[in-house]
């Protein structure tokens, strides 16, 4: 009995060990995988963030994708965006990443720069068609002169803000080109017409994209090239207007804005009620209407409106070590080019990138997309030019350094030019590598 | 002296059955063969391979390159951020860790004694450390410490107008201290085990002798219940030095509002996979783990001293 026991069990430890060491062996394989043949059937894993309604369009896509074209599947995988980077890395380190990819501004920083994403220069114009890309959207998504992604909506800056509100406590409409003080006034007169029940505004001061606009409009970058566009001063002043506009009132005590600095909009101050804005993006319209009963309003950032750019809300990537290049080359230009496929993604990742497939939505569009569409339609006259990818490290000063700091303002920790002077210190450190 | 009889006669067991000594040495390890691809496969292998990647400049998207002791050096001379996630373990650890034993002692003492409903109360009090490293618990914290939150609430029928508490630098890791102290259920399990093996007669005779009730938890509890007392201070300083997923929930994965709940696991966590910088990540890894290893030696150094195993001469 105990030999014939131990036998079998050896035998199981041995197809353990041929498992284990296969288990071993298999993502090395999948990273080297031969390259498809024209007419084999293919299946393209594809990873995106998002929610339920993302989810549900992006499903239905390419679903007609298949349907067009029934030799290639899709194998689909998405999540919140929280951590969905985590999971990127770790796959593209394993390289079992998939072969095609959502990405941001932070994203490519971190990825593209580092040559996780496939150069698509060679298959831009012949594969994936740009021709017809709204204005200068299509400069976007390069690094060093590669093009390193597909911008797959477009959206621009926006201050989205509570008409009830506004209404109730008789503060009037904010108005494109309104100036910066005039928008503090604005919201201080809400904190006190409330009796500091709603606050006027979130306090924007750890806000990258607010920074970002305030600085165009100063003739100034955030990037240029791989160190920063701006100095000490540039940001002492920023910080010193907010801890001024405090004063007045217009913005709440610091722990109501440090919730805000998360990112996520059902935490910004419309949905939680207790304050009138939210300096976003303009997609984001109907994901925000979504969170709160009252009417909104939704306008430019204070300032110059020419400092505002057609961005990309988000891109499409390849992983440099796909198989099927072509393949996702073709899907990419299906999703950005494609007039059903327009119409089922409709705005909600942003408005569509290739303008003939935007007035083929248009029509389509809910009241939200449609009041989108109209603002950044009016807007679109006077976009400046796009801002650079930012490099390598932006992505931790964006959602560490800057935040961190801005707070230390906030809540008193630190002088603005203290405060500015450790960012400078902190970026130029993380900017050098 | 039974130390050295115990060889001598396995040494002749092997002498008499060779071929069966062979045998059963071989299905330990087959048995064994599951636990053994864990520690290699999971454990062992990539625990040496981050040794490796703590002298490289890896960043997960590209081949590592070999950078000496420079991630070593940066920890220690150049990045505030890690004094300062240091000083923030420490102090979590060196303030929650006793008041959670002590609140688990206290408790235990309560629930040692016999009465109606006692059952109940254990589970309880265990209750909360069975959610306790859950996300969802770390959750309603945030919303119960927010400030417009239950505690506020609660502190305005008394007149109090409360803080941001998860909000406020001041007090977020306080609020995160009580997060943990709270979840004393399994430490206290333990004493109430320790605390049933001590001998009523040891009570009886030191009541006998004139020892009130104070006399009797210093002098006969506290010394009987030394190895669980021990046992408990060595796991609980440990996890508390390893203090993560609270910290993480309550300030999104930064360590916010200006760093104060930046835990030591949590800025590595950071660096290695928000910032890309899995070589530093992995240095930081293994000074932690060589502190907790010294800590550790360093509490049972001085356990020799003050814990008593009755019966262990």
């Amino acid at each position: 009995m105990g030999i014939t026991r131990s036998a079998i069990s050896r035998r199981s430890l041995l197809a353990a060990g041929a498992a284990g060491a296969a288990a071993l062996a298999a993502p090395a394989l999948a990273g080297c995988g031969s390259p498809s043949s024209a007419d084999g059937p293919v299946e393209l894993r594809v990873f995106w963030w998002g929610d339920d309604t993302r989810a549900t369009l992006t499903d239905k896509v390419l679903d007609l994708y298949t349907k067009r074209h029934p030799r290639v599947t899709f194998k689909k995988q998405w999540q919140g965006y929280d951590g969905y980077y985590d999971k990127l890395a770790t796959n593209v380190a394993g390289s079992s990443a998939p072969d095609l990819f959502q990405i941001d501004e932070d994203g490519l920083s971190d990825f593209a720069s580092r040559h996780a994403t496939l150069d698509l220069t060679s298959m831009t114009g012949s594969r994936i068609n740009v021709a017809k890309f709204a204005g200068s959207i299509g400069k976007t998504g390069t690094v060093e002169g590669r093009r390193v992604a597909i911008p797959a909506a477009e959206n621009t800056a926006a201050l989205i803000w509570d008409r009830t509100v506004a209404d109730k406590y008789g503060a009037g409409d904010l108005k494109v080109g309104m100036s910066w003080d005039d928008f503090v006034a604005w919201a201080a007169k809400i904190t006190h017409a409330s009796g500091g029940t709603v606050y006027g505004t979130a306090d924007p001061s750890g806000y990258f994209q607010v920074l970002e606009i305030w600085l165009r409009q100063r003739g100034k970058d955030t990037y240029r090239g791989s160190k920063l566009g701006f100095t000490a001063d540039d940001l002492t002043e920023w910080w010193q207007f907010w801890v001024d506009a405090h004063g007045k009132g217009a913005t709440p005590p610091a722990d109501l804005t440090h919730v805000t600095n998360s990112g996520d909009i059902s935490k910004d101050l419309i949905s939680t009620g207790k304050g009138a804005t939210a300096l976003e993006w303009s997609n984001q319209l109907a994901a925000q209407a979504g969170l709160t009963k009252h009417t909104l309003g939704i306008t430019t950032y204070p300032g110059d409106t020419g400092a505002a750019w057609a961005r990309a809300s988000m891109f499409w990537a390849v992983f440099r070590g796909t198989p099927h290049a072509q393949q996702c080359a073709d899907v990419i230009d299906f999703l950005v080019n494609d007039a059903d496929a327009g119409k089922i993604l409709g705005t909600e990742r942003g408005l569509a990138v290739n303008t003939a497939v935007r007035a083929a939505v248009k029509p389509t569009l809910d009241a939200a997309g449609k009041q989108t569409l109209d603002f950044e339609t009016r807007m679109a006259g006077s976009f400046g030019d796009p801002p650079q990818t930012p490099p390598k490290g932006h992505t931790e000063l964006r959602k560490t350094v800057l935040i961190t700091e801005a707070e230390n303002v906030m809540y008193g920790r630190k002088k603005p030019a203290q405060a500015a002077k450790d960012f400078i210190d902190q970026a130029t450190s993380i900017l050098a590598g | 002296m039974t130390v050295t009889a115990r060889p001598a006669r396995t040494r002749a067991a092997a002498r008499r059955r060779p071929g069966r000594a062979r045998h059963e040495g071989v299905a330990g390890y087959v048995f064994l063969s599951p636990w053994l691809l864990g520690l290699f496969g999971v454990t062992a292998i990539p625990a040496l391979y981050s040794l490796y990647l703590s002298f490289t400049d890896y960043d997960l998207l590209t081949a590592p390159n070999w950078v000496g002791l420079a991630n070593y050096q940066r920890m220690f001379t150049t990045d505030p951020h890690y004094w300062h996630a240091v000083t923030v373990t420490a102090v979590f650890a060196v303030v929650s860790v006793p008041l959670k034993l002590a609140a688990a002692l206290g408790v235990a003492l309560l629930l040692n004694r016999e009465r109606r409903g006692t059952g109940v109360f254990r589970a309880l009090f265990y209750l909360p450390s069975l959610l306790g490293g859950s996300v969802a618990l770390a959750i309603v914290w945030q919303a119960m410490f927010g400030r417009f939150g239950t505690f506020n609430s609660l502190l305005s029928l008394f007149g109090v107008h409360g803080r941001a508490w998860v909000n406020d630098p001041d007090f977020a890791l306080g609020t995160l201290i009580l997060l943990a102290v709270w979840q004393f259920g399994a430490p206290m399990v333990i004493f109430l085990a320790g605390l049933k093996q001590v001998p009523v007669e040891l009570y009886e005779a030191a009541a006998v002798d004139g020892a009130g009730p104070l006399h009797r938890f210093w002098n006969v509890t506290l010394p009987m219940i030394s190895p669980v007392l021990f046992f408990n201070l060595v796991l609980e300083t440990i996890s508390g030095f390893q203090g993560f997923t609270s910290a993480f929930v309550v300030s999104n994965g930064t360590g916010g509002p200006t760093d104060s709940t930046l835990m030591y696991t949590l800025y590595l966590y950071m660096k290695g996979f928000t910032d890309f910088q899995m070589g530093y990540a992995s240095a930081m890894a293994w000074v932690f783990l060589a502190v907790l290893a010294a800590f550790t030696a360093v509490l049972f150094g001085t356990g020799r001293f003050w814990v008593h195993y009755s019966g262990g001469e």
